[in-house]
Order: C-alpha cells, then sequence, then structure tokens
C-alpha cells in the first residue's frame, strides 16, 4: 500500500510550485498568499521551513533554483508582472540559531507588461542567465555579467513569440555540439492558432535566437513543458503536459560545419498518454530522465517509465491527497500490460496502482 | 429549468442525500459503492460511490423550478414552482410528523397564471418563499409568501376572494392567494436569490435590469441595467459578490458598487445554463453552458489587487469533464471538498465528481517526488521503507547510486569484478567487462616488446582482427575421444586464436585448451554452456561428462541426463533417424545452448545459421564459434552484421566485436542514448580506450555528465575518486593548481619555491610541513625574504608548525589520536576567508569556529564559515 508523506505546509492559499535545489536538500514552493516559503532537509529526513515571505503583491506562479555554483539564488514570478531574483544572506541576528535564514530580494524585473507566467534559469554552463515568458507572448532573457553582484542584469533578448506563453523550458545538455536552446509552450485554448510548442535555437552568427521548429501536432493550450536532463545523449527528450502528457523526441540531424542557420531538428512523438483523461497540468523528470511525473485535473500523480524497447508505459498512479488509490482491483499489472509508443487504449491501465 | 432538463439539489442538511427534478421528484441516498453491486436500485456514480433511490414524487406536474427548506424542521420539505404559477408545498418520503403535515400540500396562488421561473426562501427567516413570475400586463412578478400564514390572512377583505376560491379548490384551508409582499410591478422576473448580508434583502433578475428590493421598504428599490439578469446567485464566501449571466457571458458584481460588473468573463460560443460558487471554497465559480460535456471553473480567489491606478483580479480558468455525455446540469456537494453531482441531459445518468485542485510537482536530485495539492505537500521519498520503492526499483539512476557506493568500475586489478560491484545481474555489464577484462590481461601477458602493434589490435575489437587475417588454414577435425570421423572443417589463424582469447575461450599461452574455460563454467554450474563448449571442441565425451555431471549435482536437472543420452546417440549419417528427430525436437528445448548443440550437430559444415542466428546465446559463445567453423569470408560478412545489429540496439555485448574504437564509442552512444547510464560508459571507455579514441567530445561529455550526478548526490568524495581514477588513466585530465597565493610585498608566488618540488598537495599551499625532511621551513617569501602573515589566532608568522591549540586539548578529542594524526598536516595549513580576508592555520581556525560565529580577529563581524551554504551541507558518502 502506498502512502505518502504529508509535510505541514502552512501555505494560506494553493502552492502553484515546488522547486528542489540542485542537491535536493532544499525546497521552495510558492503560492496565491503571495509569499515563498524555503524549507531545508534536517539530516532525519524531515523537511523544516527556514524562510517565508511575502515576495509579490500577486499570486506567485513559479519559483526556481539558481545552480549553488551563483550562491543560494532564487527567482520567483507572478501575477504582479513582475519577476524577482533572491538571494539567501548570513543575517546580522542569530537567524542560524533560530534556524531561520534571511533572504533579501536582489532585483525586480519589470518589464512584462502582463502576468509573468515562468521563469527559469538558463543551464549553468551559459552563466548566470534568468529566462521569463510572460502572457503578453514575450520571453525575455536576462544575464547577470557580474555573478558576484545580482542586483544587475541586462536584458539580452526578447523573444516575441505571438501567443500568450504558460511554460518554459531549457535544453539542459551541456554538449559543445548542442547550441542553447529552449522550448516555450502557450496556454491559448484556441487550436486554429496553430502549434503551441515553439523551439528556439542561440545563433552564433547572428547572437539571436531564432525558432527552430513548432511542434504543429500540439494545438491544444500547453500547460507545462519539460526537457529532459540529457545526460550525454544524442538526442533531445521534451515531456509536454495539455490535453494528454506527450514525450517528443528531437534529433539533431548533424548539419555540415559551414552552414548556418538553425539546427535542423527531426521531431518524433514517443508516446502519447490520455489516461489522465482531462487536461494535464505538470510534468518533471527525474534526473536521468528515465522516469516522467505528470499530474491531471484527475486529480492524481502518474509515473512513467520506459522499457529497453523505448516503449513507455505507466509505473504507478499515486492520489494527489496522499492516500492509497482504491477502487480499481489494485494489482500490480503494470509490468505486463504492454504499451505501444501509440495512442492507447484508455483502459489500458485502469486495473493498475501503486505500490501494491 | 424547464421539466424536461434535469436539475439537482442537494439537501441542506444531509450530506449525503439529493433531489434530482425533471418530470417528478427522486430523492436519493449516496454511498460507498463497495459490495452493492447486488443490490437492487443502486446506480453507480464513481468507482468509490454508489446511489440508491430512496422515493420518488410525482404528484405535481408542470414543474418549473424547485427549492428546498434550508431549515432542520421539517426536513425534506420543497416548494415547487409550476408553469401556472402556483407554488406548493411538498414532500419525499418522510414520515408526516406533525410540523410537516401542515405544510404539505399547501399551495400559494399568484393572482393571474403565468409561468413561476425562480422560486427562493429566505435563508434566516424561513417562513419566507419568494417566488418570481413572468410578466403580466401591470401585476406584480416577485411575490414573497409566507409559508406559515392561514389561507385568510386579513379577514374583512378577502372574505369575498375566500369564497371565490372556495368554489375552486375543494380543499381551501391549502390555499393561499394573499402574498406577504408583492413586488416589481409591471416587469418579469427571471432569478432570485437573498442576500446573505442582509436577509431583508432580495435581489431579483427582472426584465432588463437587477434589482434590489429591501422589504423594509418595499416602495423603493435599487437597480442597475442589464442584460445579465439570469440566475442571480450570491458567493456565500464573500457576500457582496454576486454572478449572473446573460447567454454566453457571465457578469460578477460587486454590490458595494453596483454601477457596473466588476469583471465579465470570456464569452462562451453557447448559452450558460448554470452558474454556482462552490461552497466549500471561496471564489470558485462553476459554469455549464448548453450542449456541453464540460465545466467551466473560474477560480477568483485572489482579490484584486492595485497595480498602479488599474485593478485587475486574477482568474484562473480551467474546464473539467465529469462525465462523456452532454450535461444536464450539476450541483456543488454542501460541505464535501470541491465535490459536485452531475447528471446528464438525455437519460438521468448521474456522475459523482471531485474537482481537484493542480497539482504541481519535482523530482529531486535523489529520486524522491514532492507534489503539491492545494495548500498540502506531499513527498514519496525513494528511501523510505515502503512508497516508490517497489514501482521504480529498476530505475537507471537508483542503480547508479548504488553502484557508486559499492565502488563499481573501480576495481582495476580484477577487471572483470566490476559487473559483481554493479549487482552481478546484467549479463550486458557482465559481458562487458569480462571484455575489458580479456583485453587488459592480453595486453599484461604479452611482453613489452611484442605490444605496440599488437597491442592497438587488441582494443580494436574482434571485428578489425579477423579483417586483417591471413594465412588461414583449413583442417578437418576428427571428434575427440571418439572412434567416429567427423568431416567438420575448421579454420585456425593467429588472428582466430587472438579472437578466441578475446571471447574467453582460451587462456594464457599458446594452447589452445578450452579445459580451464569448461572447469569454471562447472564451476559456475553453467552445465549447458560448458557442454556446449565442449562439443564446438570437437569433445563430445567431455560434453556428455559435463551433463552428467549436471544432472547429479545439487539441484541439478535430471533432464540434463537425457540430453546426454541424445547426444550419445550422434550419428552423422545424413537420413538417419536421429538426426531427422534432433532436428524438429531441439526447437522445443528452453535452454539455447542445448538447442544450438543439436543445432550443430544436425547441421550441414559451413552452414550454422541455426549456431549463429539464437540470439539468446552469449555473442562471445557465437563469435568464438564462428571463428572456428567460418571461412574467411563468411566469418568477417557474419562479424559486419553482427557488430551492426550491436550498435544498432546499443548490446555492451557487441563491444567484443567493436572493441574500444569510433566504433566502440558510436556502440556505447546508442547505449547512452538508450540506458542513460553515463556512468558504466565513463568508467568503460576510461579503462579500456587508447587517448586518441579518448578525445571523443561524447566521451568527454559521459563523463562530465557522470561527475554532475556525482556532485548532485553529493557523492563528493566518490566523485573526487572517479577523477583521480580519471587522472590515472587519463593524464590529460589532470586539472592544473588551483590556487596561488602570492607575497605582499613583492607581489611574486610564495608557491614558487615549493612549485620546483614534486607536487604534494593538490591545489593547497603547504608550509612546514615535515613531511620532507630536507625542505626548511618557510616563514617568509622565498622572493623577498618579508615575512609572511601571521595566523589570526597564534599571531605566529605562517609556516611555523602548529602547536596544540586550546581546542585540541579536549578530553573527547584526544581519544581520535589516529584522526588528529591523519589531521596533523591539514592543521598547518594555511587558510583564510575569501569575504573578510583574515585567516590563520587551518586547525586554529577550525576550533575557533566550533564554538564561535564570527571571525577571531577583533572588530571583525564576518560570519566566516556560515557564508558558504554548499559548504555546510555534508557529503552523503563520506565513508
Amino acid at each position: 500500500m502506498f502512502v505518502a508523506r504529508s509535510i505541514a505546509a502552512d501555505h494560506k492559499d494553493l502552492i502553484h510550485d515546488v522547486s528542489y535545489d540542485f542537491h535536493g536538500r532544499r525546497m521552495a514552493t510558492c503560492s496565491s498568499d503571495q509569499s515563498v516559503k524555503v524549507w531545508d532537509k534536517s539530516e532525519n529526513g524531515e523537511w523544516h521551513c527556514t524562510a517565508s515571505w511575502k515576495t509579490h503583491s500577486g499570486s506567485v506562479w513559479r519559483v526556481t533554483w539558481a545552480h549553488p555554483e551563483f550562491g543560494q539564488v532564487l527567482a520567483s514570478c507572478s501575477f504582479d508582472r513582475t519577476a524577482a531574483v533572491w538571494e539567501e544572506i548570513v543575517g546580522e541576528s542569530n537567524d542560524k540559531q533560530r534556524g531561520q535564514s534571511h533572504w533579501i530580494k536582489r532585483t525586480t524585473l519589470v518589464d512584462s507588461r502582463t502576468s509573468v507566467t515562468d521563469v527559469k534559469f538558463a543551464p549553468k554552463h551559459m552563466g548566470l542567465m534568468l529566462t521569463t515568458c510572460s502572457a503578453d507572448g514575450v520571453v525575455r532573457i536576462y544575464e547577470a555579467p557580474d555573478v558576484m553582484n545580482l542586483s544587475q542584469w541586462s536584458l539580452q533578448h526578447e523573444i516575441s513569440c505571438k501567443l500568450s506563453c504558460s511554460c518554459i523550458s531549457w535544453n539542459p545538455s551541456s554538449s559543445r555540439a548542442h547550441p542553447p536552446m529552449f522550448a516555450v509552450g502557450s496556454d491559448d485554448s484556441n487550436i486554429g492558432y496553430g502549434g503551441k510548442v515553439q523551439i528556439y535555437e542561440y545563433n552564433e552568427n547572428t547572437r539571436k535566437y531564432a525558432k527552430a521548429e513548432t511542434l504543429m501536432t500540439v494545438t491544444d493550450a500547453v500547460h507545462d513543458i519539460a526537457f529532459a536532463p540529457n545526460l550525454g545523449r544524442s538526442f533531445h527528450v521534451l515531456a509536454i503536459a495539455t490535453k494528454d502528457v506527450r514525450i517528443f523526441k528531437l534529433v539533431p540531424l548533424r548539419k555540415e560545419s559551414t552552414s548556418s542557420g538553425p539546427t535542423k531538428l527531426e521531431v518524433q512523438i514517443v508516446a502519447q498518454f490520455d489516461n489522465h483523461n482531462s487536461q494535464v497540468w505538470r510534468v518533471s523528470w527525474n534526473i536521468t530522465s528515465t522516469l516522467l511525473a505528470s499530474s491531471g485535473d484527475d486529480g492524481c500523480v502518474r509515473l512513467w517509465k520506459a522499457n529497453y524497447m523505448d516503449n513507455w508505459k505507466c509505473t504507478g498512479i499515486l492520489k494527489g491527497d496522499g492516500s492509497a488509490l482504491t477502487g480499481s482491483s489494485g494489482q500490480p499489472t503494470a509490468m505486463s500490460t504492454v504499451v505501444g509508443s501509440s495512442l492507447q487504449s484508455q483502459s489500458a491501465f485502469n486495473g493498475m496502482s501503486a505500490g501494491r | 429549468m424547464s421539466c424536461s432538463k434535469p436539475d439537482i439539489l442537494w439537501s441542506p442538511h444531509h450530506p449525503d442525500r439529493y433531489v434530482i427534478c425533471d418530470s417528478e421528484l427522486g430523492l436519493y441516498r449516496i454511498g460507498p459503492a463497495g459490495g452493492s453491486e447486488s443490490k437492487p436500485g443502486t446506480l453507480p456514480l464513481s468507482d468509490e460511490t454508489a446511489a440508491t433511490l430512496l422515493a420518488i414524487n410525482s404528484d405535481t406536474p408542470y414543474m418549473k423550478c424547485v427549492a428546498w427548506y434550508p431549515k432542520h424542521e421539517p426536513e425534506c420539505l420543497l416548494a415547487v414552482g409550476q408553469a401556472n404559477g402556483r407554488v406548493v408545498l411538498t414532500s419525499l418520503g418522510q414520515s408526516h410528523n406533525s410540523a410537516c403535515k401542515e405544510l404539505v400540500g399547501k399551495e400559494f396562488v399568484p393572482k393571474h397564471a403565468r409561468q413561476c421561473n425562480t422560486l427562493a426562501w429566505n435563508p434566516v427567516d424561513s417562513n419566507l418563499l419568494a417566488a418570481g413570475l413572468d410578466k403580466h400586463r401591470a401585476d406584480f412578478s416577485v411575490l414573497i409568501w409566507d409559508i406559515s400564514s392561514k389561507f385568510s390572512p386579513e379577514a374583512g377583505a378577502a372574505t369575498a376572494e375566500k369564497i371565490r376560491l372556495s368554489s375552486l379548490d375543494l380543499d381551501s384551508s391549502t390555499v393561499v392567494t394573499k402574498p406577504l409582499y408583492e413586488l416589481g410591478q409591471n416587469d418579469a422576473c427571471l432569478s432570485l436569490c437573498w442576500l446573505l448580508r442582509d436577509p431583508k434583502l432580495l435581489l431579483a433578475g427582472m426584465h432588463r435590469n437587477l434589482a434590489i428590493f429591501d422589504l423594509r421598504n418595499t416602495s423603493q428599490k435599487t437597480f442597475v441595467n442589464t442584460k445579465a439578469i439570469q440566475g442571480v446567485t450570491v458567493d456565500p464566501h464573500f457576500h457582496d459578490r454576486v454572478a449572473s449571466f446573460f447567454e454566453g457571458q457571465v457578469a460578477i458584481w460587486d454590490l458595494r458598487k453596483f454601477e457596473k460588473p466588476v469583471l465579465t468573463l470570456t464569452e462562451q460560443p453557447k448559452p450558460l445554463t448554470k452558474v454556482a460558487w462552490c461552497p466549500t471554497r471561496t471564489g470558485l465559480l462553476a459554469t455549464l453552458t448548453r450542449d456541453s460535456n464540460i465545466i467551466r471553473l473560474y477560480d477568483m480567489q485572489h482579490a484584486p489587487t492595485p497595480i498602479g491606478d488599474e485593478t485587475e483580479p486574477t482568474i484562473i480558468e480551467r474546464s473539467v469533464q465529469p462525465c462523456d455525455s452532454q450535461i444536464g446540469s450539476f450541483a456543488w456537494h454542501p460541505s464535501s471538498q470541491n465535490r459536485m453531482v452531475v447528471v446528464s441531459a438525455a437519460n438521468r445518468a448521474m456522475t459523482d465528481f471531485t474537482v481537484f485542485e493542480r497539482i504541481s510537482l519535482a523530482w529531486s536530485s535523489t529520486t524522491s517526488l514532492m507534489w503539491a495539492c492545494g495548500r498540502h505537500l506531499y513527498e514519496c521519498a525513494e528511501d523510505g521503507a515502503e512508497g516508490l520503492k517497489g514501482t521504480i526499483e529498476a530505475d537507471i539512476a537508483t542503480k547508479m547510486r548504488q553502484r557508486a557506493q559499492s565502488r563499481y568500475g573501480h576495481d582495476m586489478v580484477q577487471v572483470w569484478r566490476n559487473h559483481v560491484l554493479a549487482g552481478g545481474s546484467d549479463p550486458q555489464l557482465k559481458s562487458l567487462w569480462y571484455d575489458l577484462s580479456y583485453i587488459l590481461q592480453y595486453c599484461q601477458g604479452t611482453p613489452q616488446d611484442l605490444q605496440g602493434n599488437k597491442q592497438s589490435m587488441v582494443y580494436s575489437g574482434i571485428k578489425n582482427i579477423v579483417k586483417t587475417s591471413s594465412g588461414t588454414s583449413e583442417s578437418r577435425r576428427c571428434w575427440s575421444g571418439s572412434e567416429r570421423q567427423a568431416d567438420v572443417p575448421q579454420f585456425h589463424s593467429e588472428e582466430r586464436s587472438l579472437a578466441l582469447r578475446l571471447c574467453g575461450w582460451t587462456g594464457r599461452g599458446s594452447d589452445q585448451d578450452v579445459e580451464p574455460l569448461l572447469r569454471a563454467l562447472e564451476q559456475e554450474k553453467e552445465w549447458e554452456r560448458a557442454a556446449a563448449v565442449a562439443l564446438f571442441n570437437m569433445d563430445i565425451r567431455r560434453a556428455i561428462q559435463i551433463l552428467n555431471k549436471g544432472a547429479t549435482a545439487d539441484k541439478g536437472d535430471l533432464n540434463l541426463n537425457v540430453v546426454a543420452m541424445a547426444l550419445s546417440g550422434y550419428t552423422d549419417e545424413k537420413a538417419s533417424l536421429w538426426r531427422e528427430m534432433c532436428s524438429s525436437l531441439r526447437l522445443q528445448l528452453n535452454n539455447p545452448y542445448l538447442c544450438v548443440m543439436f543445432a550443430f550437430l544436425t547441421s550441414e559444415p559451413g552452414a550454422y545459421d541455426a549456431v549463429l542466428n539464437e540470439s539468446s546465446v552469449a555473442v562471445r559463445d557465437r563469435v568464438a564459434f564462428a571463428c572456428m567453423f567460418l571461412n574467411d569470408t563468411q566469418l568477417s560478412h557474419y562479424v559486419d552484421k553482427l557488430s551492426g545489429e550491436m550498435k544498432e540496439a546499443g548490446n555492451l555485448e557487441g563491444v567484443l566485436l567493436t572493441g574500444l574504437t569510433k566504433d566502440g564509442v558510436d556502440l556505447m552512444e546508442s547505449y547512452v542514448d538508450r540506458t542513460g547510464d553515463v556512468q558504466t560508459a565513463s568508467f568503460c571507455m576510461l579503462k579500456g580506450s587508447t587517448g586518441e579514441v579518448l578525445k571523443d567530445p561524447r566521451i568527454q561529455c559521459w563523463i562530465e555528465n557522470y561527475r554532475n550526478l556525482l556532485d548532485a548526490w553529493r557523492f563528493w568524495h566518490k566523485r573526487a575518486e572517479f577523477d583521480i581514477h580519471r587522472g590515472k588513466l587519463d593524464p590529460s585530465s589532470k586539472p592544473l593548481a588551483q590556487v596561488f597565493v602570492s607575497c605582499n610585498f613583492c607581489g611574486k608566488s610564495i608557491s614558487y619555491s615549493c612549485a620546483a618540488m614534486p607536487h604534494q598537495g593538490r591545489g593547497f599551499s603547504q608550509y612546514g610541513v615535515s613531511g620532507s625532511p630536507t625542505k626548511s621551513k618557510v616563514t617568509s617569501c622565498p622572493g623577498c625574504r618579508k615575512p609572511l602573515p601571521r595566523c589570526a589566532l597564534c599571531l605566529m608568522n605562517m609556516g611555523t608548525p602548529v602547536s596544540n591549540s586550546p581546542g585540541t586539548g579536549k578530553s573527547d578529542e584526544k581519544m581520535d589520536l589516529t584522526r588528529e594524526n591523519k589531521l596533523a598536516q591539514f592543521n598547518n595549513w594555511f587558510t583564510w576567508c575569501h569575504n573578510c580576508r583574515h585567516g590563520g592555520h587551518a586547525g586554529h581556525i577550525l576550533s575557533w569556529f566550533r564554538d564561535h560565529t564570527e571571525c577571531p580577529v577583533s572588530a571583525c563581524t564576518c560570519k566566516c564559515m556560515q557564508l558558504d551554504t554548499t559548504g555546510n551541507l555534508a557529503p552523503s558518502d563520506s565513508s
């Protein structure tokens, strides 16, 4: 029987995002109560809230950690049209003794005229760069030229995506063969506007980001998007939360060394699951990109895993309120269910539950 | 709310009861579904719940609207508005108690018959029932009835009327014709609701305006002209907020600023049929449009935030699909969180449905999953006794972590043992590490002067080895230990015997003896494989002997004796019964090795496809077999084909063929693509590759990714060990010195004199270390002879050996003498804070910060030790 551990979050309103730091020892949550909380894991595995402060004058949509080599740095974005960068400092008082840490605002990024829907740090090999996307369809890339001074950020790129943006994800590959790349998703629900996921790539010659690909098959509103950790693979994997869970493989075609312009990508759909039977809200990869977790409006968290044939299948269903999944005949039939990469029949997983 | 379209009402008091009304009233009770399939009359609502029909009331025809009496007593009292404008009180399935009896059946009749559109009980003064009617000339359209009133509230004036009515109704005592209040003259009323902030106020959606009537002063009304007059409803959590709709558009009103809607929601293409606030959560509005199977939710809980001079409430829009069919109506459960029952438009099919909060989630680097649902956080940790373990046991992230902790890849002496460190359960890893082991063994076994050319060939894999093959000799060997003649051509060459060695069939030295392998296999109880190898080496007697041994051994398989029996009957007669039976029955053998033995015996010489293409036989055995029995053309064709397949599949067994050449990197790439196992890739490539191949950016990328993984897991010691390991095998990867200390006075590096000596520390400068007796103490700059800075604690110049600090005098620290000794040299190191630039002997500084948070230098308030959060994290692999 699967039972998840509940943590007293003590947020006064809906929690919109949770984010782990690089080592998985710290966590940040943000909420509609306009605050961000930072949590530290003690040696016995308990989570303790070590900081909680009001960050914005609106719902805080997302919070994200910078790589620890830049210090203890968080970024948050909000409905109040701003994004903010926060840094932990060693306070004048004996904060540490009380188990509390002190975070101060280093900068507020006010360029957006509408709600800032997502904020992400670029992969660390690119330096300290921060990306925001907003409901007016603009992706902004900021850079802190001096990593010691987090109060100075310069707006390096402003990319108009034409569609209201809901989420952004950097390709984490640090390979020199892969130029910097990010994907942005739109929650515009008008399917007439075409593909809702756009992929941009940095062009060394023009020093600008240019669109490399639009996933034309994703026409419904996209709520979340996540590049898988690359781990030295020769291709990129992208998970998309839309009306279903989709996994795309982007294979860079080796281009002639002389040609400029964006890398040609061969886009393959690897898996598509409508098991949530409703809108899918979030997707998240584990560190080796061998496990995908998704959450949907059915109130469940589902875990997905690929077998050696690259066939993805559901390996677990967890109820959002942490309770055990009841009702369906819960035999661990997960392993024997064969699931192809094509569209699955709805009932394929009805008999499964996690951990039993 | 026409009679064709069903509607739902939850009981205000029983959390498990609701009424469906279409042409009749049906009372249902909702309960758990468990085991109720057999019970007649239950309707499944969801996986967990089912409904039981308790009562049906079809007494009241022409129902237009229904409202449930809000007070406890009498329970189950319903007011029904009819098409002729009458309002009837009725009940469902109740034993008629006195209070109820009096009321049930009571009718409230308007002066002029017209449709009753809406009903609303006053939530406080529950005797008041408001009814909204269609327009009839100049008549009033909002009538407020007092249900406790008798048939003649006013004796005098009503007498005539009473007489008139008594002719109409036989039981005139139950008919009330005089409303308590009459409002909304010369107008139509489409929707009504009592305001929660003041029970004397009634909000009515009239023909072209929203009006608020005050019962204390019925002559006045507050009103605003709007089209959005349908379905007025007050937010139960925010009493000044009201929603109403017109066609496809919802308007949200603030009663304190009633002039215009504070908000209009995006227009829907189809007309709306119902709008309802969620009673269990603030600011959640559900809307339904006609002919639709989705319910749209608007989350308005974020109070308007002034930004500059504009205000704009936040709305998160969602849509949920409770069932597949089109929805007739829905109703929020009054107390269960975010729960509703939905009834379909067509066949009264009901669904119990909960609107879930949107869950955000994240994986940690150590494969625990955190998710936030509503205001709650849940963690599902990998290392718990229960939890994710069962579902994702075999994930590569977990495997790599375990392998890193068991020092996988670090065994340099017995290279093959690494697969045991990896868990010993992966046949591909086993094959890979044996391959590497044989390669390294060969290199060690070959005299130094012969290496060079040969060695590079060993690394280049069997595929390249057999290509260079020249001078192949053919021989026909007899079955050893058997008098029978065999006509099996065998091929020999120097390269082929090298290949056999790399396959592990023959050992060190020049003799082509497989006996050591057979004995090893017998030891590992791999009887079938041993027998097959013996047979392929033309020793049928040995094969039989092995099988016999296998049958008699502990937990042996007695069937092996039967196989041995069949084997002993071997005949090379082409048309014999033995041959016929063996070739057909061998396919039923489960063990691939037994299968290929008979395939070999029944095959024509040179046509061994049945052996070569048996994919469950290890690649090394198939390749070794091919090296013995295929001629040059066949062999190189076979090896090419097989290595192509292995590369395609990313099968590590293929490393035997490709070696650790560029081909091998291609194979490893497809292995990493498939599994993400950069750990194996990094170690394998480091172990067996030559410098040239190691420069491949892909390999460097795997190594970087593996180091990054170790860092993320806080396996810093493991990472450092890996770096040391890597430095040994790939000297070019050694990092340069990281820190130099320069003299304050002359600016020259003070490690200048040390640099000439053999490198001792990795990146730290060491002074006064007693390690080398010849080295004099350095307390001054070697360039300008000015003294070095002083330690902030002992005030000696740096370079002076550290004396016992008070901290180390403590008894508990004396206990750990060996540890102290290990640290003795470290205690002498010069260390400083990068923030305040104060420093001293590492030992002194460390013992100071055990008890203090601030810098030991006077008036310096720097909290040196707390500045680096990562520095305060403990490695998770300290061993």
